[in-house]
């Protein structure tokens, strides 16, 4: 029993512990977009670095908690959920790095107009981020909080795409060649891609909750 | 010859096994919350060592097998039911194994022409439905109680899972220590007054003694059964009758365990009984019934969308089907037994209306001239007695069974030392031992001699008109220290 109680303590603790990956990930993506902005490339490249470790923790974490899951036949009724949740949610971090790694490859010049909507459209995605981890989280300690999270998670999801198009829209506004604006549209794209993601995981978890409830 | 006797009772421990087991580990193996391989092991451990060491003797079913006299009698009711149950559980459906084993007995009444007692059919078939009803409500309710608990724990999703898997555990575990316990006898029980076996002395004060390693051969052949055949029961009760999760098959099995627990624990009688509180009755109840029970309970709680209901028809209707195909196997194969192999499936048994038994009936207040048919006759079957008796007066079964019990001749000589021979001793109180050794040597005629001679004594103390639950206790309890007395002491004669 001791051994077992240790066992699902490690397990507990790496499950945490991923989840403040995509959590930390989630941050230094807003951060970073903010030191894109701002010209501080060094910087941006530091945070892009960061989160590639994340994304290698967060992947060894998953494959590890799967492993144990499987191998010790712990939550068989949940465990394809739960693994299910794991997967998904360590997209949302594949996508945030993807979207910094294209930012270091084209180095897109923003025009300082479209800077304020920029910072929107990613602090709402990281808002999801954000509340999808809470929602995680209480999917595992406290099944009757998940939907309020859930319900978060949609709300700044809608926001970010709100925001996002509205920034499109400013983005083929303005006086710049038509190559530059298509750029930024994928640029634009690939931010609330991160909130998309977090509503897809969002939407697994809300049967996942039903089917675990009595 | 005993131990060929004894394959049909260790027959049967196999058929329990593969039967009963599913009952308890069913619903923990099919949601995966436990491994077959380590249930089973679970199961067999504590299926032992509740035969070994609380083996009951014979009591509530076996009672009735008991009255099977003859060995090869047995060895056919026990066959006779073990053949029932292998059928159905062969096509993955759990029966009732009491239930099966008492349609077998019902085979041998009817061939050996005994009269069979209605009140224990109709009790079994009451508690078909009662057990049934109880764990469903139970279930339900534990469902109600569970509900806000998983759904407002702040527990990891991984401590509850822990706990559940360990609660299983704990809970299956303590099932089978008491399937092993209550149900040994009905395996082989039967055989303990002609079991060869005498005790060992293992170290100091342990002594495994004649009985436990009787008990311990059924117990292997039950832990037999687990492992060769109880996957498939397994899976009709935790998934294919309704898909259980790891928490409702906890609730369905501690549902199964708090029923067999107030039906059948002569403990918590006895609580109530010293309180003065009313008593539940003491009700052969069926695990199998309990938690096919259990399950459509927590079905109906979920709503009742996904009960399979042709499955619960399959069930119930091997419920009946069991106990009649094996009370048809059983007088089929005492007839092939007795025509065909030359075996005596029966004791013959002599009743006589004669002064002495006349007079004893007359003095328990029967009408003499209902006797006016019977009288200074003798008879070799009950059912002859019972037709002479129905022809002209109205008498109802309970007194034509008090009447033949008293004309039944049944030689006995007192032995106490077949008793330590045995192990039977230990049923019996060290000042009930030294009343008897008084009599040692001394042959009685009928049954009633030796408890009449017995009940003077306050060791035996017996109340004729019982006026309360505590007297009515004592006297069953009594009751089934004769039973084992009157086998005890039988002699061939006449």
């Amino acid at each position: 029993m001791p051994l077992l109680l240790k066992t699902t303590r490690f397990i507990e603790s790496q499950i945490d512990t991923f989840l403040d990956i995509v959590s930390d990930s989630a941050t230094t993506f807003q951060l970073a977009i903010e030191d894109y902005l701002h010209g501080r490339i060094p910087e941006f490249e530091d945070r892009l670095s960061q989160i590639r470790e994340h994304e290698h923790r967060a992947d060894d974490l998953r494959v590890s908690i799967e492993r144990f899951l499987y191998e010790r036949t712990l939550i068989p009724e949940n465990r394809g959920d739960v693994l299910a949740i794991l997967e998904n949610t360590d997209e949302v971090i594949d996508n945030i790095k993807d979207s910094l790694l294209q930012f270091s490859i084209e180095m897109p010049e923003i025009p300082i107009v479209l800077n304020e909507l920029w910072m929107q459209t990613t602090k709402a995605s990281v808002a999801a981020v954000e509340q999808l981890v809470f929602a995680v989280r209480s999917f595992f300690r406290d099944l009757g909080a998940v939907n309020n999270y859930i319900h978060k998670v949609y709300f700044f999801e809608r926001e970010a795409d709100q925001i996002g198009e509205r920034l499109r829209r400013k983005i083929f506004a303005t006086e710049i060649e038509l190559s530059r604006k298509s750029q930024l549209r994928f640029f634009a794209i690939h931010i609330e891609r991160v909130s998309d993601a977090a509503q897809n995981v969002c939407d697994r978890l809300s049967i996942y909750t039903i089917k675990r409830q009595l | 010859m005993f131990f060929f006797y004894l394959l049909s009772g260790l027959f049967l421990g196999w058929s329990l096994g593969a039967n009963d087991t599913g009952n308890i580990f069913g619903a923990a193996v099919e949601t995966r919350m436990l491994k077959f391989k380590k249930a089973a092991l679970i199961a067999a451990i504590f299926i032992t060592l509740g035969a070994v060491f609380e083996g009951s003797g014979p009591s509530g079913t076996l009672g009735k097998l008991g009255s099977v006299d003859a060995l090869g009698g047995a060895f056919t009711v026990a066959l006779a039911a073990a053949i029932a149950i292998t059928l159905i559980v062969r096509i993955g459906i759990p029966v009732s194994t009491s239930q099966t084993i008492v349609g077998a007995i019902i085979g041998w009444n009817v061939f050996s022409g005994r009269l069979t007692d209605y009140r224990s059919i109709i009790t079994i078939a009451s508690s078909w439905v009662m057990a049934f009803v109880l764990s469903a409500i139970i279930a339900a309710v534990l469902f109600y109680l569970a509900k806000p608990w998983v759904n407002r724990s702040k527990s990891h999703l991984l401590v509850q899972d822990l706990f559940i898997r360990n609660a299983l555990i704990v809970v299956g575990a303590f099932g089978a220590y008491s399937l092993g316990a209550n149900n040994i006898a009905n395996v082989v029980g039967v055989f303990v007054p002609v079991s060869p076996f005498t005790d060992i002395h293992i170290w100091g004060p342990f002594v495994l003694t004649g009985v436990q390693q009787l008990y311990l051969l059924g117990a292997l052949s039950i832990v037999v059964g687990i492992y060769t055949y109880s996957h498939k029961v397994m899976r009709t009760v935790g998934k294919d009758l309704f898909h259980l999760s790891p928490i409702t098959a906890l609730i369905a099995l501690m549902a199964e365990a708090i029923v067999l627990f107030l039906f059948a624990s002569r403990g918590l009688y006895n609580l109530l009984l010293s309180l003065g509180l009313p008593t539940i009755p003491l009700v052969p109840v069926s695990s199998t019934q309990v938690i096919v029970g259990a399950v459509i309970g927590i079905g109906l709680a979920k709503g009742g969308k996904n009960i399979r209901y042709n499955i619960l028809g399959k069930i119930s209707l091997a419920w009946i089907a069991a106990p009649i195909l094996a009370f048809l196997i059983s007088f089929t194969m005492l007839f092939i037994m007795q025509n065909v192999f030359e075996q005596k499936v029966r004791e013959k048994t002599q009743y006589i209306f004669d002064r002495i038994t006349v007079t004893k009936i007359i003095n328990d207040g029967y009408d003499p001239a209902a006797l006016s048919s019977v009288n200074g006759r003798s008879f070799t079957t009950e059912r002859d007695i019972y037709h002479e008796l129905t022809e002209f007066r109205d008498l109802s079964r309970d007194d034509i069974s008090q009447i033949i019990e008293i004309a039944e001749i049944y030689p006995m000589l007192v032995d106490t030392a077949s008793l330590t021979k045995s192990g039977m001793y230990r049923r019996f109180s060290p000042e009930q031992l030294s009343v008897l050794r008084r009599y040692d040597g001394q042959e009685f005629r009928h049954k009633w001699q030796l408890k009449a001679l017995l009940t003077t004594h306050k060791e035996f103390e017996y109340y004729p008109k019982p006026e309360n639950e505590l007297q009515k206790n004592q006297n069953r309890v009594l009751d089934e220290q004769l039973n084992q007395l009157y086998r005890s002491f039988r002699i061939e004669k006449e």
